[in-house]
């Protein structure tokens, strides 16, 4: 069944250009249509987990390569998988769900177009299995989440939040970028399957601490750890469905996929654990910190979202095989709960129009099933039974507590965090769900009978999903042991419980609750607390410090362009001469006797040397001339002179390209004469004597060039090859067009473009012009 | 120039005899290009010519009338056009810019080739027709020609 794998992603690229067309025929129910893409891939991998059994890894080589060792080949295998239904499963809810929440906007198309192409790069990156792909697809959901993000783009806050996460997230993905070429350097291929078959020791090369460190940038950015964190709470300007999308499934996790992809090969080190285990601890500890600090429900959740991530990143660090099974069964959980709570402050902002805690109150009366599910996931990322959060948070504790040497620190720091966890949800719950005190009533929109049912579904399906495997997790040892498999290259035995017995991990859940309730009770003073500590922290308030630094980046480019581009045309030629002139004064071998071909000259043809003779006369005449007309004339006569010389020598192509370009330079000079203004002399002598002295430089330093190339003939000219080749394998006797459509075909698509650019150069500056003369 | 004060139907309609004819001529050509002295660019310049010359005498909004098209089009077809013969290779798993060939035997002209060169070369024509009448008419509009 995993062989149209390849096909369905490509179907959802596909599908996101197919937006434009088919918005016109199904318009509101297009969101239906296009859910059936995931739900398809979704039900594919349910089907292909139980083909492929454990401890086995599926290729799916590509047919198709960009460049040689750059192709789109994929790979199935436990890790990829459940990533995979991840992303499916709750694209296909976040689609439907969509496709009521953005009903009122305008641009419904390109938001579709958008959120399609972003899925299908998610899922590519998951599945790709060649680095150079992976990294493809990487920056593809950097670029899409730069357009889902700024999708309200006429609000400043959205387009600046917009532009960070890209500048952040690409910056993440041309380290990666390196890492993958250093990697393929190593190796000799970039594909992962046999990267990490070849049994590279790849720890133990030279440039390992290299690599690491760029990999580490990409997954620092990519999943919002301390010290680039701040990107993701402002990218929740983006519309709740990608804000729900983006936390839980997709883009952040992308640096926990890649660094579970990458633990075979460059996991072990001491560089690798402590690096991770710090940035986790930091993030972790920090963003519950935060979240308790903030009123806006999406940023509070978008806090914990950053709380999350440092746990898996802290995790993977660890490295056992029991923290990574931890954090695989944390991903499942996190993405369950996580997509579950934004759909439901989506819904309750739909329907109350804020998403304020201090004002908002008593939901559970008009959204009835909205508040059980949002109830359940709450208790899920509390980490109480019976929900998977307690599963996924018994395991980090299991984890974090067997981690010899630092779990003094990880530990109390882990237990932190799951207070605060605790308090937050228990917050939420009274203040926004269930309020008993005396908080005005606020108007609803909506009651939950108006909404439509698939408005409700996704956070639905999330929570049951969370209560189910809750309840039942053993459903999930296959999958992790598979994934474990891929990750850890060992054969795990992986036993999911929902009750372990009364032990020392019970407690410190029973502990860290009791501790979540007292500060829950004094949540008063407690938040006070901590927003002193979050305006403490704002004196190096991130966003700001990253905007100046873009700001004064921005400067000092500016400055120097101006004076590296002064707008002098004389200056331009003058530098681009004159350090030509030097490199080749520098490179060129000064012995002149080398200067005469190997067969002598040829002989001296007359009307060859009258044509020179005419074209040196006129160049003169175009020096002295007091007319601007007669020295453009007497320009297009050299012209014209170096035409017929092509011409004599057989170029004919050459010598007609040569006239006509000529004829049309001379027509639009003559057509913009009379506009000029009048020929005057503003040089004064000093200036044209440098000139003189660097025109006459350039001439010698040009004709001993091409002296010099003459005589030295080491290799056999490549004209051989045009001549014997033409006629055969390009059926074409024009050697000249032959060259210039086939052979070297390259270049001629690059010359033509950069003609494009030199008209729309062209066509824009005068455009600027009429517009600045007609107001 | 074209005002209504000064106008020489002589020259107006020499002027559009020249442009068709350099245009026909063109279009061989483009054709030839492959065998014969001629190909993509250099029939574009050709073509290109004659449109300068009737811009100048008739004016670009005449012009324009006669093209159709904004050249820009002209750019981004000829781009497009580029842009297919490269990778049409692709689609058959050869390398991007390889020549596909078509080869049949025509009764009176004898062998008879057909390939993605020749859509490339149609591409420059275009292209080079584009970049060079936008460039012109940008002037002209700011010389206020018409």
């Amino acid at each position: 069944m995993s062989e149209y794998l390849p096909l369905l992603i490509g179907l959802l690229f596909l599908s996101g250009i197919l937006v434009t067309v088919l918005y016109p025929i199904f318009k509101q129910r297009l969101g239906w249509v296009l859910s059936l893409i995931p739900l398809t891939i979704f039900v594919l991998l349910l089907i292909s987990l139980g083909d492929i059994g454990t401890q086995t890894i599926k290729l799916l080589p590509s047919d198709f390569s960009l460049l040689p060792g750059i192709d789109f080949a994929f790979r199935m295998d436990g890790l990829s998988a459940i990533f995979g239904l991840l992303i499916t499963g709750i694209g296909f809810l976040v689609v439907l769900y969509a496709s009521w929440y953005m009903k009122k906007y305008n641009r419904q198309a390109h938001f579709f177009s958008y959120l399609m192409f972003f899925m299908a790069a998610m899922t590519g990156l998951v599945f790709s299995d060649n680095l150079m792909g992976l990294f493809i697809f990487w920056e593809l959901t950097s670029v899409t989440s730069f357009l889902l993000i700024g999708f309200d783009h006429h609000l400043e806050k959205s387009r600046q939040a917009a532009l960070q996460s890209l500048l952040i997230t690409g910056f993440g993905g041309l380290c990666l970028l390196f890492a993958a070429i250093l990697i393929g350097q190593i190796a000799g291929t970039y594909q992962i399957s046999e990267i990490i078959a070849s049994g590279i020791d790849f720890t133990a090369h030279p440039q390992y601490q290299l690599i690491f460190i760029l990999i580490l940038a990409a997954v620092l950015t990519k999943s919002a750890q301390f010290p680039f964190h701040f990107w993701l709470p402002g990218a929740m300007q983006a519309p709740t469905p990608v804000s729900a999308y983006l936390h839980s499934a997709t883009m952040v996790n992308a640096g926990i996929y890649l660094l579970l992809r990458m633990h075979p090969v460059l996991s072990g080190t001491i560089l690798w654990k402590y690096s991770l285990i710090l940035a986790g601890v930091i993030t972790m500890f920090l963003g519950a910190w935060f979240s308790m600090g903030q009123k806006d429900l999406k940023r509070i959740l978008a806090f914990t979202t950053i709380s999350a991530l440092g746990t898996m990143v802290l995790l993977i660090g660890i490295g056992t095989p029991l923290s990574i099974e931890a954090t695989l069964v944390f991903f499942i959980v996190h993405g369950l709960y996580k997509g579950g709570l934004f759909m439901v402050a989506g819904i309750i902002d739909k329907s109350t129009g804020t998403r304020d805690i201090t004002v908002l109150s008593k939901i559970w009366k008009p959204l009835p099933a909205t508040t059980i599910f949002g109830v359940l996931a709450l208790i899920s990322m509390a980490g109480l039974p019976p929900m998977l959060g307690f599963v996924g948070k018994e395991l980090v504790y299991v984890a974090k507590i067997h981690l010899p040497g630092i779990s003094w620190i990880i530990l109390p720091l882990g237990v932190g965090a799951n207070i605060m966890m605790v308090a937050i949800s228990l917050t939420i719950f009274v203040e926004v769900f269930y309020t008993k005190s005396k908080k005005p009533a606020i108007p609803i929109h909506y009651t939950e009978k108006k909404l439509p049912w698939y408005f409700i579904l996704g956070p639905g399906v999330l929570a049951l999903a969370g209560l189910l495997l809750g309840l039942f997790p053993s459903g999930l040892n296959q999958v992790i042991a598979n994934a474990l498999f891929v990750t850890k290259n060992q054969v795990v035995d992986v036993h999911l419980l929902l009750w372990h017995g009364f032990n020392e991990i019970l407690l410190l859940s029973i502990f860290a609750i009791l501790l979540g309730v007292i500060v829950f009770v004094f949540r008063k003073p407690v938040t006070k607390f901590i927003r002193l500590t979050i305006k403490w922290f704002d004196i190096y308030h991130l966003p700001t410090i990253f905007m100046n630094v873009m700001n004064q980046y921005l400067k000092i480019a500016g400055k120097y362009t101006q004076r590296i581009q002064h707008g002098y045309h004389r200056y331009y030629l003058m530098t681009f001469f004159v350090a030509t002139l030097a490199i080749t004064a520098f490179q060129i071998n000064w012995n002149f006797t080398e200067l005469v071909p190997l067969g002598g000259f040829s002989t001296i043809r007359l009307n060859i040397v009258i044509l020179l003779m005419v074209s040196s006369l006129a160049v003169l005449f175009a020096v002295f001339s007091m007319s601007r007309l007669s020295a453009i004339l007497s320009m297009g006569v050299v012209g014209y002179g170096i035409g017929l010389l092509y011409l004599l020598y057989g170029a004919i192509d050459l010598a007609i390209t040569q006239f006509l370009s000529e004829t049309v330079i001379m027509v639009l000079f003559v057509m913009v004469i009379y506009y000029l203004p009048k020929f005057a002399k503003l040089s004064n002598k000093r200036s044209r004597i440098r000139d003189i002295i660097i025109s006459l430089a350039v001439g010698a330093g040009v004709t001993i060039v091409v002296l010099h190339s003459r005589a030295l003939n080491n290799y056999e000219p490549i004209s051989n090859f045009f001549t014997e080749n033409s006629l055969l394998k390009a059926h074409g006797r024009n050697i000249v067009n032959v060259i210039l459509v086939d052979f070297r075909a390259l270049d001629t698509l690059g010359e033509i473009t950069v003609l494009t650019l030199a008209a729309i150069g062209v066509f824009s500056l005068f455009r600027f012009t009429i517009k600045k003369e007609s107001k | 120039m074209n005002n209504n004060n000064f106008k020489n139907i002589i020259l107006e309609n020499i002027v559009t005899l020249f442009m068709k004819v350099m245009v026909i001529y063109s279009f061989y050509l483009l054709l030839r290009g492959h065998n014969n002295p001629g190909g993509g660019f250099i029939a574009g310049i050709i073509a290109s010519t004659g449109f300068i010359f009737f811009a100048i005498i008739h004016g670009t909004k005449a012009l324009q009338n006669i093209i159709k098209f904004q050249p820009q089009l002209f750019i981004a077809s000829g781009l497009s056009l580029v842009f297919i013969a490269a990778f049409l290779p692709v689609i058959i798993s050869k390398e991007i810019l390889t020549g596909l060939w078509i080869q049949t035997k025509i009764p009176v002209w004898g062998e008879f080739h057909l390939g993605t060169p020749l859509i490339f070369d149609t591409g420059v024509f275009l292209v080079v027709i584009g970049v060079i009448l936008t460039i012109v008419i940008s002037i002209m509009e700011v010389l206020k020609w018409n």
